[in-house]
């Protein structure tokens, strides 16, 4: 699929990215592939602020982080991954499967924070240096780097120091009421 | 303020995500991202870029 524009080819390459990063933000991939549209209509129209040779990444990641915060705020209430929640809370014969083990994963991003999420996958999966992060989010690096750690305590709690492939979904599926106590990791203040 | 992230003396000291984030935990992320990007790109997009592309033609 060769577009005749460089820059549509640009775009194109940065597609699989693009969707990855907004997956990881919503946690549903219906969500995040409208999100990846909205994002490219988006670019392509205001394609001439972007100056060519800079970093074509990150200026489509803000655009995406930026469609799903407005679309966030345009949404009447939340849901965050229902039928992953009422699977979990149904009863569900364990299962040692890779696939999963990284759904686990994915709802335990989605239990995160947006700033913390957010600031987690940039630097730790999609390969952005902090200063990049720091760029598409529009703080600081040392707010990006307190949000990592703050992220990674959390994703510890859920999923557990443990290295192991084969993983109990149990660990995400018990409910954790010993954790809602006043304990200071839990405050979303950034 | 839960002073989980190690101590670093100088704050702007480049830290390798590696650092912040035990080995396993940045594997799983790295592993969740890749398997999305190796999804083949749903028509979807091939039809809106043509569509753009199209457009950039007509122009």
């Amino acid at each position: 699929m060769a577009a005749v524009d460089p820059f549509l080819d640009q775009v194109t390459a940065l597609l699989p990215a693009l969707r990855a990063f907004g997956r990881s933000l919503c946690g549903d991939p219906a969500r995040a592939d409208d999100l990846v549209q909205d994002t490219v209509l988006k670019a392509w129209t205001n394609r001439q602020q972007f100056q060519s040779g800079s970093n074509l990444k990150a200026w489509l990641f803000t655009i995406l982080r930026n469609c799903y915060y407005s679309e966030l705020r345009h949404r009447k209430f939340e849901i965050e991954d229902p039928e992953g929640i009422c699977a979990a809370q149904m009863s569900v014969a364990p299962e040692h499967d890779a696939k999963l083990h990284l759904r686990d994963l994915n709802r335990a991003l989605q239990e995160l924070p947006n700033d913390q999420r957010e600031a987690l996958v940039l630097v730790c999966a999609t390969g952005l240096s902090y200063e990049e992060a720091a760029d598409v989010c529009q703080v600081a690096v040392g707010t990006i780097k307190s949000r990592i750690a703050r992220a990674r305590d959390r994703l510890v709690e859920i999923l557990g120091d443990d290295a192991t492939e084969a993983v109990a979904p149990r660990s995400v599926i018990d409910s954790r009421p010993d954790l809602d106590t006043g304990s200071s990791r839990r405050r979303t203040v950034s | 303020m839960v002073m989980s992230e190690k101590i670093k003396p100088d704050p702007a000291a480049p830290v390798e995500p590696a650092e912040q984030v035990p080995e396993w935990l940045g594997n799983r992320l790295r592993r969740m991202f890749n398997d999305v990007m190796d999804e083949p790109v749903p028509d979807e997009f091939k039809a809106l870029l043509k569509q753009l592309e199209e457009k950039e033609r007509g122009s």
